[in-house]
């Protein structure tokens, strides 16, 4: 059953040679003249301020929370969307009925502002 | 596209869906409320939840004698069963929403808990209790179970930021996951020895399955054993029982334990009476543990709230005596219902005299709060003294009533050493539950105490019902047997 | 055979990565190394032929909860430089719980070895067909919605869902002015 996911592997094994390549030559082959001004972090042009760490607001983790739980959605009517052409009518109904409970935690994360941007 | 008419019997699953539908409903009307309209909302949720909880009864009530499943699977068992075991305990969860609903209305306003979330989270709880009742597969049961657990979670963390309240929260959810943890690696061990998850498939593959269906059976046990506090389990209840708000405490006192022990008594019978001579032996020792350690420890301690979790610990003890009877005795599963339904009203009017004395969010919450409770409101004294004299098992209380079922099971089924323990610790019980009445009537002291007219009348009826389950309990426990006997049928109809 | 040789080379790389999870001072790296390690998981799914497994895996896993690990680490202040030792002061004792929950689970599973799927014990279920395995995804999907198979957990998995979606907003989102 291996060889179905022979693709899979094959990408495995070839994404990290993509930005490992470049970089490798780049080692290898790039001049490297040192000085002070080009050891700076780089962030956007300016020179950075304060720590490089900060603390996140609370609202990031929130969208997270909501993603896990509609990412568990997607995950659950993934195996729908390939049995679609044997199930009937009563399975649309059924998801339709899946989809709008989950649509009401939506619509209650709106309700109480979370999705508001700050 | 055809239309096959799917071949569900909605009624019979409808109490559930009632109650998780309600609380959907109620979240999505929520959403419409104006911010003027806000005040006047809180005002009525509490009632709209009663409806729903009220429209479940009827239909509850209406199943009463039915014996049948619904979501038939390939393999002819049904995915949900209703029988009258399945509607007695959803009896006792819709009665334990709605007296907590009684009881927690005025609580929540006074120390300023009040959100609707509260009842809505309460219904999918309620909703999870029966599903546990009535589950067939295991797949189902820790589905519901999880339904019954996230709701608790959040309602104990109900008063953040305040620290005590917090901390039951965080020690429920994370001992709570370790829990579900246990149940789910025995459903996959169970599931790997009987090829199913569905527990009459279980238990006629069972015997086959050697040492891996010992193994799952093990770890169901350990998994509910946590739920429903027993020792050695039960290290995380003093804390959360203590720090959760009372009225959410009260529900979980009686609906999470009552919601345990109703999916592990149908996993034990339905599923794993093969295996009964070595699970009811290890639940006799369980239970010598539980009724030890609750009731001695339950002696020294000074807090009201952290006593009744030491006294739901013990009380958890009682009703595993039952259910190690329950191969050896017919009247084991009876004796167990019996004593949940005198629990259920004992404790819930226990709590909803702590409720009235609590000032603040875990203030008054002390034995010495209770100093003349007698000269300051006569009527919550007496009831109180009544509820302890039931939970002690005092007759003509429900209480007594209850351990006398649950100890002539035990004696039927041979258990008697543990029943002498029974005896000897109800004897010390009622040291640390009469204390109560003495620091009542015997001492003076001071305080204002809320009791508005719902409170009253819950605290009312649940001493009418005790008083009733105590003078009269031979028609009550008729009931209870039977709602088990049909369990029992299914045993031998296989 | 080669086979085989993926299968604990797979292996060796998630209990690796499980490694530097634990034993890793710095929090941040220790998240990034359980996504690595959760990739290793899925990639064990794969060679079980549980594609469902794998993919909610890396959905799930990698996809949500990690985000969810490194948000939670990233709230939390001074979390990224911190001094203390990652081991608890009873490496013995846990050691020997370890061990001993170990012995007990290989225990278990050596006596049930004629049941193992490609031994040589009577019970030893033959490996399943090419069709049914590439079949079960499809197969799944089905069971959920049929109403002769998992409809009602899958529903009841739901309004669970919705339980947990309103707890948690409920509990991390700061109260309005008028409750706090």
């Amino acid at each position: 059953m291996i060889s179905d996911w022979r693709f899979i592997a094959f990408f495995v094994v070839l994404a990290p040679l993509f930005p490992a390549l470049p970089i490798g030559i780049n080692l290898l082959l790039g001049p490297r003249k040192p000085n002070y001004i080009k050891q700076q972090i780089y962030e956007c042009g300016v020179e950075t301020v304060g720590d490089t760490w900060v603390q996140f607001k609370v609202q990031y983790y929130i969208y997270a929370l909501i993603f896990v739980i509609f990412d568990i959605e997607a995950v659950f009517l993934f195996p729908i969307a390939a049995a679609y052409g044997q199930v009937g009518l009563f399975a649309v109904i059924e998801i339709a009925l899946f989809i709008i409970i989950l649509t009401a935690a939506l619509a209650y994360a709106w309700g109480r502002g979370v999705l508001e941007w700050v | 596209m055809e239309f096959q008419v799917p071949t569900i019997n909605i009624l019979l699953i409808a109490p559930a869906a009632i109650v998780a539908g309600w609380g959907v409903l109620l979240m999505l009307i929520e959403l419409f409320i104006s911010d003027e309209a806000q005040e006047q909302w809180r005002q009525i949720v509490p009632g709209l939840a009663l409806v729903g909880l009220a429209l479940a009864f009827i239909q509850t009530v209406g199943l009463w004698g039915y014996d049948g499943g619904t979501f038939i699977l390939a393999d002819g068992h049904p995915m949900i069963v209703v029988d009258n075991f399945a509607t007695f305990l959803n009896i006792i969860f819709l009665l334990t929403g709605a007296l907590t609903i009684f009881i927690s209305v005025d609580f929540l306003r006074r120390t300023g808990l009040e959100r609707p979330e509260f009842y809505m989270l309460m219904l999918f709880s309620i909703s999870g209790m029966m599903l546990m009742g009535m589950a067939n597969d295991l797949i189902l049961v820790f589905l519901a179970l999880e339904l019954l657990s996230i709701p608790l979670y959040i309602m104990s963390g109900l008063a953040w930021p305040r620290t005590d309240s917090e901390e039951s929260a965080m020690k429920y959810f994370l001992l709570g996951a370790f829990s579900s943890g246990f149940l789910v690696y025995g459903i996959a061990l169970t599931y790997g020895a009987t090829g199913t998850t569905q527990l009459p498939g279980v238990m006629a593959g069972i015997a086959n399955g050697g040492s891996l269906a010992l193994a799952g059976a093990a770890l169901l046990l350990v998994g509910f054993a946590f739920k429903v506090a027993a020792v050695p389990f039960h290290m995380w209840t003093p804390d959360v029982y203590q720090g959760a708000p009372t009225a959410v405490t009260a529900f979980m006192s009686v609906g999470a334990k009552v919601g345990g022990f109703a999916a592990m008594l149908r996993i034990l019978i339905i599923a794993l009476p093969g295996l009964g001579d070595v699970w009811a032996p290890a639940l006799a020792v369980l239970s010598a543990l539980t009724l030890i350690v609750g009731n001695v420890v339950a002696l020294v301690q000074p807090n009201i709230k952290r006593m009744l979790a030491y006294s739901s610990i013990a009380h958890a003890g009682y009703i595993l005596i039952a259910v190690a009877s329950a191969p050896a005795s017919p009247d084991g599963v009876s004796a167990a219902l019996f004593y949940m339904f005198a629990y259920l009203f004992s404790n819930m009017g226990a709590f909803a005299v702590v409720i009235a004395i609590e000032r603040k969010t875990n203030e008054g919450v002390m034995l010495d709060d209770y100093k003349g409770l007698a000269k300051r409101h006569l009527g919550l004294a007496l009831a109180m003294a009544f509820f302890m004299l039931s939970l002690t098992g005092v007759p003509p209380t429900g209480g007594f009533s209850g351990k006398f079922f649950v100890f002539k099971a035990a004696i039927e089924a041979n258990l008697i050493w543990l029943t002498i323990v029974g005896v000897i610790t109800s004897a010390i019980s009622g040291y640390y539950y009469l204390r109560v009445v003495y620091t009542m009537f015997m001492q003076d002291g001071d305080g204002e105490v809320a009791a508005p007219e719902a409170l009253k009348w819950t605290v009312g009826f649940a001493v009418l019902v005790t008083a009733v389950l105590g003078f009269i309990p031979g028609p009550w426990f008729d009931i209870a047997r039977q709602a088990a006997l049909q369990g029992m049928q299914m045993v031998a109809g296989g | 055979m080669i086979e085989q040789i993926i299968f604990i080379v797979i292996s060796l790389f998630t209990l690796m990565m499980g490694w530097i999870v634990v034993s890793n001072n710095n929090l941040f790296h220790a998240a990034l190394a359980l996504m690595a390690s959760f990739l290793g998981v899925a990639g064990l799914y794969v060679m079980l032929d549980a594609g469902f497994l794998a993919m909610a895996q890396l959905l799930v896993y990698i996809g949500a909860i990690s985000i969810l690990i490194i948000f939670a680490i990233m709230l939390t202040r001074r979390m990224m430089q911190t001094e203390e030792s990652p081991f608890n002061s009873q490496p013995g004792l846990a050691g020997i719980t370890a061990v001993s929950v170990f012995a007990v689970i290989a225990f278990i599973f050596w006596q049930m070895r004629e049941f193992w799927p490609l031994g040589a014990g009577e019970g030893a279920m033959p490996p399943a067909d090419k069709s049914i395995i590439l079949g079960s995804v499809a197969k799944l999907g089905e069971y959920f919605v049929s109403p002769d198979a998992f409809v009602l957990p899958f529903e009841v998995a739901s309004v669970m869902l919705l339980a947990a979606l309103i707890g948690s907003i409920w509990v991390a989102w700061p109260k309005t002015e008028d409750e706090s």
